[in-house]
């Protein structure tokens, strides 16, 4: 679970210029929840583009207020990087006035979903590629919305587990209170991520990089004293969410299908 | 004699972008009396092609970019990695190295080890080739390998056996695991089997490696030269770009070789006839 937190900075800001720059963009954009990942990427894009170059939009419902929302507006201040706020309950709002429902579910994928539609539309105003902030946790448990905080052009997180994104935030400096505090999706008020998955990140991370990383089978896990529960939970939540993960499959027809054996590289030099 | 290496980020899918790249670095080494410049795998096509392979593909007998590289071959040698289409093969690919010296190719060897596994599917996309051969360099007998070829110890072997006394592997190998002090884990095991090659061969052992990202591989660098008794004579930077000498007495393989008589002491003849048993067991079982 170890890192060499200044090697994998020198990589996470190396990719997000790289990347931005094979695409044709200069200024990145995120969405700035005040939460862990979103503060890391914020400040790795700053280093690696320069923060006038890094756009973090902070998107509450309703007007901003607490402990998260102030956080956002101390991250877009100690990474100097432009920061500007979006209140997405007038449109969350409208479409919940028609179709009402009382799952919070429902709701808290719809504001995830419509703070991304806020993200694209910068995106394109501002020609700032959209970077992703989701953790390797995260991903392989699918503990996201699809198409919401899942979406992105490229995503300079998903290879690191939350305990080691808490490693590097200490190296790049962000503010403790940052990185003590519980995770949360933000999907409805008082939500933890941990209280939700029923597992603790440092559990998750141990066991996920047993069955991952180590290729360890569920019986190796559960030999080495993980709780047989507590793995099986682990590799329902990866099983069940696949299909977040990859592109939609194409039925194929022709004599050449995307995805099936028309095959490019995401960007090249032309 | 001097070594040099270019440890380039090439331009995916771009060859006279990357042909540009290359004169610009043979000019560099040659004022800089180099004899012998080495690129790494594919650099001049990039790494991940995937369906690029096809228009990326050249003949270097005939392709207008390699008559630039032959000339730019006579004021220092080259050895460069591109994606080869034979005229007698067409619609096959080759993941191939050329050396070239004085306006002309001394050799070419294509990929004999694809990996296909993991983060890697060459067999999806490269046809195989079968030779691994040495072959006369005014700077003494010469083999080339590419990348995975240098994992696999047989490899070294049959270039030992044919009379290597320098090889030269050019390298496309992203990194792995980043928990150590020093660049990715997997660094260490290109520099274990270099040094444990040069020593146990008495031969030089030169692994340029490439830097760069690409589609979220992040290439590794780290390339290095070990003299024929296995002391590092040159290290290139981890992931950064670099452009790294190494200056080669001649007479070194002869002093390691008298040294240590590995190579005076080696029986083919034993390993080939264990092989055909080994062969042949396996094919009726």
């Amino acid at each position: 679970m170890k890192i060499n937190e200044p090697f994998v900075e020198k990589i996470l800001t190396a990719f997000i210029k790289e990347e931005l720059g094979k695409r044709g963009f200069k200024k990145a954009i995120l969405g700035l929840s005040g939460g862990l990942d979103s503060s890391v990427c914020a400040v790795l894009a700053a280093r690696a583009l320069g923060p006038k170059n890094v756009i973090g939009l902070r998107l509450p419902y309703g007007k901003g207020k607490g402990g998260d929302f102030e956080d956002a507006a101390e991250m877009a201040r100690v990474s100097k990087i432009i920061t500007r706020t979006i209140d997405i309950a007038p449109m969350v709002d409208a479409y919940f006035k028609k179709h009402p429902t009382r799952e919070r579910l429902l709701k808290g994928n719809k504001m995830a979903r419509e703070r991304m539609s806020v993200l694209y539309d910068w995106s394109a105003r501002e020609k700032a590629l959209i970077l992703g902030t989701s953790n390797k946790t995260e991903l392989l448990i699918g503990y996201g919305t699809i198409h919401g905080d899942m979406a992105c052009a490229i995503n300079p997180m998903g290879d690191l587990y939350k305990t080691q994104v808490r490693a590097l935030a200490a190296h790049l400096g962000i503010p403790e209170r940052i990185r003590t505090k519980a995770p949360t999706a933000g999907l409805w008020p008082g939500q933890t991520d941990e209280k939700e998955i029923g597992l603790s990140y440092d559990e998750l991370d141990a066991i996920l990089e047993l069955l991952v990383d180590d290729r360890q089978t569920p019986d190796e896990a559960v030999a080495r004293g993980w709780a047989k529960a507590k793995v099986a939970r682990i590799i329902n939540l990866v099983r069940c969410s696949e299909f977040k993960r990859q592109m939609p499959p194409i039925a194929k027809i022709s004599a050449r299908t995307i995805g099936h054996d028309f095959l490019y590289p995401c960007q090249w030099d032309r | 004699m001097i070594i040099a290496l270019a440890q380039i980020s090439p331009f995916l899918g771009n060859v006279s972008r990357n042909l540009d790249l290359h004169l610009e670095y043979a000019e560099k080494a040659r004022r800089a009396g180099v004899d012998v410049l080495v690129f790494p795998e594919l650099s001049l096509t990039g790494y991940k092609l995937r369906d690029l392979v096809a228009e990326t593909a050249r003949d270097p007998r005939s392709s207008r970019e390699f008559k630039k590289l032959r000339d730019a071959s006579r004021g220092v040698a080259l050895v460069a990695g591109f994606v080869e289409e034979k005229p007698s093969e067409r619609g096959l690919y080759y993941n191939s190295l050329v050396y070239l010296h004085k306006g002309s190719i001394l050799h070419l060897h294509r990929k004999v080890f694809l990996p296909n596994s993991g983060m890697f599917e060459e067999l999806r996309f490269f046809a195989r080739g079968r030779d691994v051969r040495a072959f006369g360099t005014p700077w003494g007998r010469t083999g080339l390998l590419i990348c995975r070829d240098f994992l696999h110890l047989n490899s070294h072997y049959l270039l030992f056996a044919d009379g290597a006394e320098i090889s030269l592997t050019a390298s496309a190998a992203p990194g792995r695991g980043a928990a150590g002090p020093d660049g990715f884990a997997t660094s260490r095991m290109w520099e274990i089997m270099g040094e444990t090659v040069a020593r146990t061969t008495g031969t030089v052992v030169v692994y340029c490696n490439r830097v760069g990202i690409e589609d979220g591989a992040v290439f590794a660098g780290g390339s290095f030269v070990f003299d024929p008794s296995g002391r590092p004579a040159a290290r290139a930077p981890y992931v950064d770009s670099a452009f790294v000498l190494a200056e080669i007495d001649p007479a070194a393989v002869r002093r390691a070789r008298q040294a240590m008589p590995l190579k005076r002491d080696d029986r083919p003849e034993v390993t080939l006839a264990n092989l055909e048993r080994i062969v042949r067991r396996d094919e009726n079982q």
